[in-house]
């Protein structure tokens, strides 16, 4: 048989009364480089073997207090400083909003952060090259039985005395283990080739991943559906009528609601003989009139129809209402003004009714009658 | 009526099994071939499963046309499922962190199976946020990342919170999971004679040797995840109760939702690991690790938390005629009275009503009962999150807007493949990986501590 | 295991006579204190007075809820000292007489009670079935016979346990329990919503009665915690109550201080984000001139301070911290309390005095003497509970 390398010594309790008596003694013994194998966690025991506690609830604290920072700052820096919004009336900084997001990255990265230093940092994990891997010793304490391990590597090892001293303790099946060739020659070291190779490749399938699907499968059928979907938007081409927009004009001779044709386009003369105010100048009538003339003729006209509007100076004023020649005009021949438009006045067909066009000429007669009142209105 | 003797502790194991009948009944099912009962039950979750595909796939190829979700209902049963999915996900959580953190020894029979089931059911509620966004194919825009629009996702919006809140509990259980195999993992490892087997169990135990030295460790992470996790989980379902109690809505905004919310989220994950459970300890014989008493208490949280649920729909109908707000108080008049009051009764009688019957411990410990209430549980929590969401929008602020919604063909499809998929994991998870902790329970079986405590 | 009583070696020991002495002058300085505010500024004493009327109900019923917690849950470990507990919701009996004043100034404090104020208001209107004197009347004389009638009657089976052991009473109790909860929930929530809440008339929020109880719950532990360490170091438990209970006492204010951060930060979240003008004004009074500052330091006092001190493992177990922290939370209850009430009183700014001091020393002294009171007629230890024993081996 070739010369192996001695590793351990190792031995079998069967209760747990005896596996806390083994931890106790071999601690007292001075012994250092040894280990006790368990099932389960064996309450006592880490007394037993005067372990100090564990310092991994420090390592959640910090990376538990680095998330809570971390995710506050980069959530300012985002709303506050990179591309402020105002979003439905909150401040830019709605700190209670952010308390969510907060807490959820603590708790996110002191779990990951503290799993990953137990493993990597204390157990120096993954590691399936173990000496004791493999061994009946392993299928024993796995199962239901105690064990106690000290390692050749002690300063106070000696073969004869450890296994003596295991006996003398209550130890059964004492077995030596021996290293594999494979464990001989492992070296935790986490930054070996094999793993950085690994990280890199996984890099560089995510990154092309990533890039392929976001640039070209994302441009291609069905994602692209969305992209070209089975409506019709108002400039393209038309389907159906070559040539035309795909928004129609509406066909000749359509009428809007609540509109009637106007027959005396370009025609004033007739206009102002053919049509009648059928408005009675109540009081009913010449209030719709009043609103409707403050709505719609006073911004250029003014509110009593001098022409001396809020648009003075900005806009050519319109000559006064009171003039002899639009006294004189009928109430036809106003009606005409306001559905065609005059120089630069626009028509108004659009912005007032049939009723609201008769009511606010009522009370531009009124207006006009203000100024130039008969001897009998003043008594 | 046998008397109760209080001075004695119960057993959390029955019957004084060893450390090796513990172990060797609880790596059965992964040792032996499936048989004939679970081809069948297998056959119905992916037939199930295979609903929900389809309806999936008509979804993605037609629109969302072919869902409910309309005006005014905008948030229809993708919304309702995601709630009631991730709310089932919480009793796992509870189970594992929270009856850790009291000491609750009754806890390790059940803990595996239940945060097993809690990565289940969020798998399965990450369903639905996925396919009702605009362009599922484009998720990564919901996280901050730098990007070419220039744009950050909106931290004011809860829903943006969710896909946090959702994320982490997602990854923090299923690292409380993993680090809660490892032992387990290592156990498989060295008891099984299979060369693959032992293989796959090698790498993901990571090497574990039973070292007191990393228990130590072990025991502190251990009790470090279940400190986060507890309130995690209470956090996640606050969060997603905040999606409607931040609104202005009637029905919506009430202050008690993140309680109620959370209590019912306990409510119907327990109704729904006691009723897996009660098929697993009959089929895998694990009966005297699962207890009838184990049973017994959950029926209790189940019905605590189902008063509690109770508590808050009293408190929110006072409320709403104490605040004298009329759009509010018809909401609720509404909910009673209106055209979904068939859902609402369905809510009330099964949420408040029928768990009451755990009061008497007849109903408790019988089995055939206990399970009809648990069904009964979730049947109501559903309901409870359908009349939130649906007759709140159906009938709000505007009476020209108001409309009857009605769920449509596609939507039951992917809530039955929403079934199919949990129960289908969850047939998978029984035959490849340990149901019950083999490490943790072995710890709470009798004899299994040194007798003078060690301290 | 027989049902007869379980050997336990417990000796009675009387209270010092500091702790008499302490009661009876804490009360006697606070009396003076209250007589004299009601005769300058009754409003404000009537304000004052009614801060120690919920810090009395957050103790007597908080501690009564945590007799049916153990009963219902079947806890062992607070058994030793659950008579700590049954003494304390023991100030369940005088709380009709402190709350006697308020009531006869409720005329200057609640809106709702001026008719013609309500006649005229469309909202209090509404409310007015529920908001009137006699409905309001009938509610908290109801409200106070359940809770001493709750008290007698469970305490009063744990205290015969003492001389029969007979464990029926403990099945008797855990039924007791069972009815008490829902009873505990609806009384406390409606307590809440009557004395406080009504304060401002306009508002309301389905949280109130869980804030209240959170606060409820921390304040009852913490006194309970409190005095369960000070007894145990002097001897009044018998040997083996430990680090382990203590360990379960300072992790459940840990949990409970978390607790109430998370619905005090929920419904204030809520309210801010929707803002509604109905909803917010109350928060936004509460951020008027010097109450910004109380509003601050009430986080700061109530959840920063408690967090950080009962985080780590080792503080949990540790007798010096968790007394601190026990007498820390009790004062962090009152600056709660005090916040929820007052701003209805000075909406301008605090008004902090000789009043707002002498008032919870009125309390505190109530608490020590009803201790000190009923402490002679019973043992500190429930002797004749089955569970005894398990749990004082009970170890984590």
């Amino acid at each position: 048989m070739s010369d192996k390398i001695l590793h351990s010594i190792t031995a079998i309790f069967d209760t747990p009364d005896e596996i806390i008596h083994a931890a106790k003694k071999t601690a007292e013994k001075g012994y250092k480089n040894y280990d006790v194998n368990t099932p389960y966690p064996v309450h006592g025991m880490d007394q037993a073997m005067k372990l100090p506690p564990s310092k991994l609830g420090y390592f959640a604290l910090v990376f538990g207090l680095t998330g809570t920072l971390t995710a506050l700052a980069l959530m300012y820096w985002m709303s506050v400083i990179d591309y402020p919004q105002v979003i439905g009336g909150k401040p830019f900084f709605p700190f209670p909003a952010y308390v969510p997001v907060m807490f959820e990255v603590t708790v996110l990265s002191a779990s990951i952060a503290t799993v990953l230093s137990m493993l990597i940092v204390f157990f120096k994990f993954p590691n399936n090259n173990h000496a004791l891997h493999d061994t009946d010793y392993m299928r024993k304490v796995s199962y239901d039985k105690y064990g106690v391990s000290i390692e050749a590597k002690d300063p106070l090892f000696d073969e004869e005395a450890v296994k003596k001293f295991l006996a003398d303790i209550g130890g059964k099946e004492i077995t030596p283990i021996y290293y594999d060739n494979e464990e001989i020659n492992h070296k935790n070291v986490i930054l070996e080739p094999k793993f950085i190779g690994l990280l890199v490749v996984a890099f560089i399938v995510v990154s092309g991943a990533t890039y392929v699907m976001m640039n070209k499968v994302l441009f291609l059928p069905p994602y692209t559906w969305m992209m070209s979907q089975e409506k019709v938007i108002a400039q393209d081409d038309d389907s159906f009528f070559k040539g035309t927009q795909a928004m129609l004009k509406p066909v000749a001779g359509t009428v809007s609601r609540e509109h009637l044709p106007y027959l005396y386009m370009g025609k004033p003369e007739e206009a102002a003989k053919a049509m009648i105010n059928p408005l009675l100048p109540s009081e009913k009538n010449l209030a719709l009139g009043k609103k409707k003339y403050n709505t719609y003729c006073s911004p250029c006209h003014g509110y009593f129809g001098e022409g001396d509007s809020r648009l003075r100076g900005q806009f050519p004023n319109p000559p006064s209402l009171h003039s002899e020649k639009v006294r004189n005009w009928t109430d036809g021949r106003i009606y005409h003004v306001i559905m065609e438009g005059q120089n630069v006045m626009p028509s108004y067909a659009s912005q007032m009714n049939r009723e609201e066009r008769w009511a606010t000429i009522l009370y531009l007669r009124a207006l006009q009658r203000s100024l130039n009142a008969k001897e009998t209105d003043l008594q | 009526m046998s008397a109760v003797d209080y001075s004695q502790e119960l057993s959390v194991v029955e019957g004084k099994p060893s450390l090796r009948s513990i172990d060797d009944v609880i790596v059965k099912p992964l040792e032996s071939k499936p048989d004939k009962k679970f081809y069948i039950a297998l056959s119905v979750t992916v037939s199930m499963l295979g609903i929900g595909a389809i309806s999936l796939a008509l979804s993605f190829y037609y629109g969302t046309g072919l869902w409910g979700n309309n005006n005014p209902v905008g948030w229809g049963l993708p919304i309702v499922n995601f709630v009631f999915w991730v709310g089932i996900g919480h009793a796992g959580t509870l189970i594992s962190a929270i009856l850790f953190l009291f000491r609750q020894k009754w806890r390790t029979g059940i803990a595996r199976f239940a945060e097993g089931m809690t990565i289940f059911a969020v798998i399965t509620a990450l369903i639905f946020p996925a396919i009702h966004i605009g362009r599922p194919w484009l998720p990564l825009y919901l996280l901050p990342y730098p990007n070419q629009h220039s744009l950050w996702p909106n931290f004011i919006s809860p829903l943006l919170w969710d896909v946090f809140a959702v994320s982490t509990y997602f990854t923090v259980s299923l690292i409380f999971w993993y680090v809660g195999l490892i032992p387990d993992f290592a156990s498989l490892r060295d008891k099984t004679t299979n060369k693959i087997k032992k293989l796959i169990y090698s790498v993901f135990s990571l090497g574990w040797r039973h070292s007191n030295r990393h228990w130590q460790h072990y025991e502190m992470v251990y009790l470090i995840l279940a400190g986060f996790a507890t309130p995690l989980v209470l956090s996640v379902h606050t969060i997603v109760s905040y999606d409607f109690a931040v609104s202005i809505m009637p029905g919506w905004h009430t202050t008690i939702f993140p309680p109620y919310f959370v209590a019912g989220a306990v409510f119907s994950g327990f109704a729904m690991v006691q009723n897996v459970l009660i098929f697993i300890r009959k089929i895998f014989n694990f009966e005297h690790i699962i207890t009838l008493g184990t049973l017994e208490k959950m029926n209790k949280v189940i019905l605590l938390t189902g008063s509690l649920v109770g508590y808050a729909y009293a408190m929110e109908f006072f409320i709403a005629w104490y605040s004298g707000v009329q759009p509010e108080q018809f909401a609720f008049m509404n909910r009673v009275f209106g055209p979904y009051a068939w859902a609402y009764w369905i809510m009330v009688s099964c949420n408040v009503i029928f768990p009451q019957l755990f009061w008497f411990k007849k109903v408790r410990t019988t089995i055939p009962l206990m399970f009809v209430i648990g069904v009964l549980v979730n049947v109501g929590m559903w309901f409870e999150r359908f009349v939130i969401t649906v007759t709140s929008l159906s009938r709000d602020f505007l009476p020209s807007s108001w409309a009857y919604f009605k769920p449509t063909l596609t939507d039951f499809g992917i809530l039955i493949g929403s079934f199919g998929l949990f129960f289908t994991l969850l047939l998978l998870f029984t035959k490849t990986l340990p149901v019950v902790s083999i490490a943790e329970v072995k710890a709470v079986a009798d004899d299994a501590q040194p007798s003078h405590g060690g301290h | 295991m027989s049902s007869t009583s379980i050997k336990i070696d417990y000796i009675k020991k009387d209270l010092p006579d500091i702790v008499i002495k302490l009661g009876y002058g804490l009360f006697a300085l606070g009396l003076i204190v209250a007589a004299l505010a009601y005769f300058t500024d009754p409003t404000r004493a009537a304000y004052n007075n009614l801060i120690v009327l919920m810090f009395l109900t957050s103790i007597g019923l908080g501690a009564l809820f945590m007799i049916g917690i153990e009963y219902l849950m079947g806890a062992v470990w607070s058994v030793p000292f659950r008579r700590v507990m049954e003494v304390l919701a023991g100030v369940l009996i005088v709380l009709p007489i402190v709350a006697i004043p308020v009531y006869f100034n409720m005329h200057d404090m609640y809106h709702w009670t001026h008719h013609d104020v309500v006649m005229n208001d469309a909202i209090l209107k509404s409310k007015e079935p529920y908001l009137n004197m006699t409905f309001f009347t009938v509610r908290i004389a109801v409200f106070f016979l359940l809770w001493i009638a709750f008290y007698f009657m469970i305490t009063g089976n744990s205290r015969k346990q003492d001389k029969t052991g007979d464990q029926k009473l403990t099945t008797r109790n855990i039924r007791l329990s069972a009815i008490f909860m829902p009873v505990f929930a609806i009384t406390l929530t409606f307590a809440s919503i009557d004395w406080m809440m009504s304060l401002e008339p306009h508002w309301f929020s389905t949280m109130y009665g869980v804030y209240y109880f959170s606060g409820t719950i921390l304040a009852a532990i913490a006194a309970g915690t409190f005095i369960i360490i000070k007894l145990n170091e002097n001897g009044y438990f018998v040997k083996g109550i430990n680090n382990d209970h203590y360990y379960a006492l300072g992790a459940l204010l840990f949990a409970f201080i978390n607790f109430w951060a998370y619905i005090a930060f929920s419904q204030y979240m809520l309210y801010w984000y929707a803002n509604l003008p109905e909803e917010t004004f109350w928060f936004i009074a509460r951020w008027e001139g010097s109450w910004a500052y109380v509003s601050g330091i009430l986080i700061f006092v109530h959840f920063v301070v408690p967090y950080f001190g009962l985080l780590s493992q080792p503080s949990k177990s540790n007798a010096s911290r968790l007394k601190f922290m026990s007498l820390w939370i009790l004062f962090a209850h009152i600056v709660d309390l005090f916040w929820l009430v007052m701003p209805t009183y000075s909406k301008e700014g605090v008004k902090f005095g000789w009043m707002e001091i002498g008032f919870p020393v009125l309390a505190i002294g109530i608490i020590i003497i009803v201790f000190s009171m009923l402490y002679k007629k019973m043992n500190m230890m429930p002797i004749g509970d089955p569970k005894l024993k398990r749990g004082i081996n009970f170890r984590l």
